[in-house]
């Protein structure tokens, strides 16, 4: 490498550090002031627009006797709520966010190279580490949500039940199993497939698999002064809220880097942080996109908006 | 046949000049004269503490709009509206469970250009929000965060959980059932860690459900704790930026 070959100066930061190119500079007074005053009065008077047109939500005064269904986190936190209903509520409310702001924190710390700075995705196959990520976060996020929604059980049965009225053909309009013959409905002997949860609820599980006494010895609670619990592992709820979704959030985006590492798209480390980067924001942006607009009461999969309900 | 006249004395255009940015006044406000020559162009940069937040003279490549789109800026710019228009809803409005949603009533219908302040502040935050996330993929896009640049980064996020916390904070205060029951579904998600969970969600809301002591903890982390820590990593972004060496830009 030719760097290895030069004189290396005493830290990564200093040989870092770009040259200064004088003939290329510009002022900041005009050229950068100017610019920053005029977007500021831009912005301004599009906000000062905006704050006229719509006015801020106001629904009635806060009651705590009356839980509105939905009940619905600010939207930049939907995503978290979204994970609420297909894990564990450590994980998807303080677990994962935590390791996510971490593992943001340290991208710098693992792709240390400073090659192709400073310029919008110049290094080779950025573009398509890019597409391939969020295309790859944004089609596996709504196909699982679609998984633990049943999506694939109501497909199926609209699949193999021609006729007129096959949507949802189970059911009445109320929503009550209707006792038909003719219905094909899905396999009974799938119907651990019919969901995340399914595969808790529709398992014959031993009962003893069910509480698996740990004792007081574990979590030892009793150190950090709080009273000492007993742990009962619920292990088919276990599987269902923690290690299938670990094993997602985690799998999931090694399987797709080791892919992309095997045909070639990703072969440095930022082509990897930029696969990993790309699918986070659309990960992000889906689950936020779901939470706010496809979850309606009870939190059901249905288009949803709020400015309708109130 | 045409000659050149030369002016006798001076323009009026020059005395005027002098009259504007030659005083006293004017010398003791911005010591340098006014900003048309290069010297004080730099001058005017280099001795305004506010302006002193840019070096004096900037890559070229760095002022094009297509390189930042302005995200961070645009951020800056927002905080800085925001506690504006959060001074000024501030006059009006009592953290209190009894008074606090007439008060918001009060602003919207009775105090002159209190509903503009209002939906200002309320489109300003939602906007922060996303100008942030928004300034943080270009950063991550144009490779900016690569050595030097790895610690500002770092203060990148810190800022980014701050200014979901601001929102947050700031949801409960109009005290609605939408400020209610999100904070209620926030701060549950708190109480779901294992075990300091409740401990936690108990502090932070000050009791077993979002109440008073919610809205005071809140509407104070939301006007003074929240934004002086803010401003402190603002502080350490921004001269990182400088100390770093300006913007990212090709080796």
């Amino acid at each position: 490498m030719a760097v290895a070959e030069q004189a290396q100066p005493a830290s990564r930061a200093v040989r870092a550090r770009q040259r200064r190119v004088r003939e290329e500079e510009l002022l900041v007074w005009p050229d950068l002031v100017f610019v920053e005053f005029i977007s500021a009065v831009l912005f301004l008077g599009l906000l000062a627009i905006l704050s006229v047109l719509v006015d801020a939500i106001l629904l009635d005064q806060a009651n705590p006797a009356v839980t509105p269904n939905p009940s619905k986190a600010p939207w930049y936190f939907l995503n978290l709520q979204e994970l609420l209903l297909h894990m564990h509520p450590a994980l998807a409310g303080v677990i994962v966010p935590t390791v996510a702001l971490i593992a943001l924190g340290a991208i710098p710390y693992f792709d240390t190279s400073n090659d192709y700075q400073g310029e919008w995705l110049t290094s080779p196959r950025a573009w398509p580490n890019l597409v391939v990520g969020a295309v790859v976060g944004t089609v596996g996020t709504t196909l699982l949500i679609f998984y633990d929604a049943s999506f694939h059980v109501r497909f199926y049965e609209w699949i193999v039940n021609p006729g007129e009225d096959r949507f949802l053909p189970g059911l009445s309009e109320d929503g009550q199993p209707i006792d038909n013959p003719d219905f094909n409905a899905w396999p009974e002997s799938l119907n651990w497939l019919k969901s995340l949860r399914s595969l808790q609820t529709e398992v014959n599980w031993p009962t003893e698999l069910e509480a698996i006494p740990l004792g007081s010895k574990v979590l030892r609670t009793d150190l950090l002064g709080l009273p000492a619990i007993d742990l009962d592992v619920n292990f088919p709820a276990m599987v269902v809220e923690q290690i299938i979704p670990v094993g997602a959030m985690v799998g999931l985006p090694l399987l797709l880097s080791a892919a992309a590492w095997k045909v070639g798209l990703a072969q440095t480390r930022r082509d990897h942080m930029i696969l990993q980067f790309s699918g986070f924001i659309a990960v992000y942006v889906i689950l936020t996109i779901i939470g706010t607009f496809f979850r309606g009461e009870g939190l059901e999969l249905v288009p949803y908006t709020i400015f309708a309900h109130h | 046949m045409a000659t050149t006249e030369q002016p006798q004395g001076r323009s009026l255009g020059d005395r005027l000049y002098d009259g504007a940015f030659k005083n006293r006044l004017w010398k003791s406000i911005f010591r340098s004269g006014y900003p048309n020559t290069p010297r004080n162009q730099m001058l005017a940069v280099a001795t305004n503490v506010f302006l002193h937040l840019h070096p004096t003279r900037i890559h070229r490549t760095h002022v094009k709009i297509t390189h930042t789109f302005c995200l961070g800026g645009l951020s800056f710019f927002l905080f800085l509206g925001l506690t504006i228009t959060g001074v000024l809803l501030m006059f009006y409005y009592v953290p209190s469970v009894e008074r606090a949603y007439g008060d918001i009533l009060a602003l919207d219908t009775d105090v002159r250009f209190g509903k503009l302040m209002r939906n200002l502040h309320r489109w300003m935050a939602h906007g922060m929000v996303l100008t942030v996330l928004m300034h943080m993929m270009r950063v991550f896009y144009t490779g900016a965060y690569k050595p030097p640049r790895e610690f500002n980064w770092v203060v990148g996020v810190v800022l980014l959980v701050l200014t979901l916390l601001l929102s947050f904070t700031g949801y409960l205060l109009p005290w609605d059932q939408l400020a209610l029951w999100a904070i209620t579904v926030g701060t549950n998600m708190v109480g779901s860690a294992p075990l300091l969970g409740e401990p936690n969600r108990f502090v932070l809301v000050g009791g077993f459900q979002v109440g008073q002591a919610a809205l005071i903890r809140f509407y104070t982390l939301h006007v003074i704790g929240l934004p002086l820590l803010a401003a402190i990593f603002m502080t350490v972004h921004f001269w990182r930026i400088r100390r770093d060496g300006g913007l990212a830009r090709p080796l």
